[in-house]
């Protein structure tokens, strides 16, 4: 690579980076500065860092609750999504049955609708079950909704296993519900280790359909927390940063860990 | 140990009109180490997947010492098999990769250790019992799938190609080492290949199947020297064995049967005086039955015949001459000896061993008679 190739390269890699974590960069400057501050200077830097913005956010404006009510949510949802993914994944890759095509379509019919479009009728379903402004609730729509995609991405890899492997392990005793655990599943890590990632990431997001189910204040998860302080007529934007950032963190430290796994699991070819 | 007993077995795989396997019926005795051989699509691994217990029957039997495991399970079967893939499990060790299938069936790990490591002591594996297996090369990965089917001492062993993913250099060492285990432990054996070589030099027996039937079985000499039909006599041998269609002809109360520009009378007695009957016939003979200079204890049993040489292929230790046939213009291949000189458009003499001339019947590919001994009496008048 030749030096002007190499500088270009250079600069538009840092182009990106500051578009992308330019905001981040901001946000985490605000957070430790106060709104007066904020607002006659929104781009100066802290005169003294305000570390007890977070003290704040997470007692008094309650951000020490939703970050619970997410974990919960997204822990349970993301457990259930992987596991349930898993076995139909598996399913599909591995066994032949009658209307196993009509079965994949209409699984995947549901990735192409937008969400909005299913919002009132899930609305209605979950009054009627009494779901509604709970977190059990959200946990179910947030499983129905990402089961599609994670069944797609995890057919996808399970079926490169190759059937040899199914076939060898038959043979050597194990029965089908075993062989998913003990080949299947450990094989698979790369692949469902991804979905696990997108999937945490996405729901820990998460924003319209939290907003219709839930309503209490208790039962807020972090991004409707966040909307807590953008109000009609005052906004405080040291704890809107401040809480961003607490929103925000567990992600990038999740993903800073694992991004070199989720990679490996999307280009993932063929078992050897 | 174990008699695997065949009866009647056809497979036919959904939306397919045809049957992979159609009506075989095989018998293998304890011990014996049966090759099932034959083209690609021939139905010998589904032969081999049905008696595995992975593949469902479509009709006919499959026996285990007299009991039938049609519906049996392959976990309950008590058969072990190696892969072509060698099918090994990624995720874990060499060591525990032979013990998985001892783990299900509940042996115990002093046990199951044991037996590992006498498996692994015998196939040279003991260095690498930590390793995963893509760690290890193809010939150390093909040890660990056969050590893994050892270690639970079976009744039956099954093998789908498992040289084939081998160099030339290591699939003849594999070989000798498969042979002796399996002839040490014993076990009955099926062995799929389509390599001839293996057929040859692996089993006690060797079955030949072309479009899901079974066309012969024997020992693998027998098979090589009395084909059943054309399809076995082209299949086992490298070059294949040189087959011509001919005519069968009657002049002055003799019945003859053409090789180039030679008539060959048919024999008296025996089963190639049958041809006879035959307007026309396929011709075989192998390409080292063609033979240079006749051998002076052979000239009773030979024909010579006019041909010109089309090329010359000297492969060090023997020599492949190409032939076109004096009077037909018809192609064959003589494998002579590595002293002899030829040169491309030479019109030379080649004598045929008549010992070893086959007859094919035109319409069926059936062998009429395999060679004609020369107390059928050569050159005799036909009936």
């Amino acid at each position: 690579m030749n030096l002007i190739t190499r500088v270009l390269l250079l600069l538009a890699a840092a182009i990106y980076t500051i578009i992308a974590g330019g905001p981040l960069v901001w946000i985490a400057d605000m957070s430790l500065r106060s709104t007066q501050e904020i607002l006659a200077n929104p781009y100066g830097l802290p005169s003294a860092p305000q570390w007890h913005n977070y003290a704040a956010a997470w007692s008094d404006a309650s951000y020490g609750v939703y970050f619970k009510n997410s974990t919960i949510v997204v822990a349970c949802s993301v457990t259930l999504v992987t596991l349930i993914g898993a076995m139909a994944a598996h399913g599909l890759a591995r066994y032949q049955f009658r209307w196993k095509n009509a079965v994949f379509m209409l699984l995947f019919s549901s990735i192409l609708f937008p969400p909005q479009l299913t919002i009132i009728a899930l609305f209605q379903m979950l009054v009627e079950y009494g779901l509604i402004n709970s977190l059990v609730g959200l946990i179910c729509v947030y499983v129905a909704i990402h089961l599609p995609l994670t069944v797609y991405l995890l057919e996808g890899f399970f079926s490169q296993i190759p059937q040899d492997l199914y076939d060898a392990a038959k043979m050597d005793g194990y029965s089908n519900y075993e062989i998913f655990w003990r080949i299947t599943l450990p094989i698979g890590i790369p692949a469902v280790a991804t979905t696990v990632i997108l999937n945490l990431i996405d729901m820990w997001n998460e924003f319209l359909y939290a907003v219709v189910i839930i309503t209490d204040d208790e039962k807020r998860t972090l991004p409707l927390g966040i909307m807590k302080f953008l109000g009609d007529y005052q906004t405080d934007y040291a704890l809107l940063a401040t809480g961003l950032m607490i929103s925000v963190i567990p992600v990038i430290v999740l993903y800073a860990l694992f991004s070199e796994r989720v990679v490996r699991g999307m280009t993932a070819g063929a078992i050897k | 140990m174990a008699e695997l007993t065949i009866e009647h077995l056809s497979k036919r795989y959904p939306n397919s009109s045809d049957f992979a396997v159609d009506d075989v019926s095989l018998s293998v005795p304890d011990g014996e180490f049966m090759v099932l051989l034959g083209p690609s699509g021939c139905g010998k691994s589904s032969v081999l997947r049905m008696v595995a217990g992975l593949e469902p029957i479509s009709s006919g039997t499959i026996a285990v010492d007299g009991r039938i495991v049609n519906d049996v399970p392959a976990k309950n079967r008590d058969i072990a098999m190696v892969f072509q893939s060698y099918a090994l499990y990624p995720h874990m060790t060499v060591y525990r990769n032979m013990a998985f299938g001892l783990l299900r069936r509940g042996i115990s790990s002093a046990e199951t250790k044991r037996r590992v490591d006498l498996a692994a002591e015998s196939l040279g594996l003991t260095p690498y019992l930590n390793r995963r297996p893509n760690a290890l090369s193809g010939g150390q990965r093909q040890r660990v799938a056969l050590g893994r089917a050892i270690v639970r001492e079976p009744k039956i062993f099954l093998f789908d190609e498992p040289l084939s993913n081998l160099d030339a250099a290591l699939r003849v060492t594999t070989r000798n080492q498969l042979t002796r285990q399996q002839r040490d432990m014993g076990i009955t054996t099926v062995y799929v290949t389509h390599d001839q070589v293996e057929a040859m030099t692996m089993g006690h027996r060797v079955c030949i199947m072309n479009g899901g039937k079974v066309i012969q079985v024997g020992v693998p000499l027998e098979v090589y020297r009395k084909p059943a039909d054309i399809f076995v006599a082209k299949f086992l041998g490298s070059p294949p064995m040189n087959v011509l269609e001919t005519e069968i002809s009657s002049e002055g109360g003799r019945t003859t049967v053409r090789l180039g520009n030679v008539n060959i009378p048919l024999p008296a007695r025996g089963p190639a005086s049958l041809a006879v009957s035959q307007k026309r016939v396929w011709l075989g003979v192998r390409p080292e039955d063609i033979h240079g200079p006749v051998p002076a204890d052979m000239a009773e049993h030979v024909v010579s015949v006019e041909a010109k040489v089309l090329s010359v292929e000297p492969l060090g230790a023997e020599t492949l001459l190409f032939l076109a046939l004096a009077g037909t213009g018809q192609e064959v291949t003589a494998r002579i000896g590595r002293e002899a000189r030829a040169s491309v458009g030479e019109a030379i003499t080649v004598s045929v061993d008549l010992r070893a001339l086959h007859l094919f019947d035109i319409g069926t590919g059936r062998a009429i008679s395999n060679g004609w001994s020369s107390e059928a009496g050569i050159g005799g008048a036909a009936g």
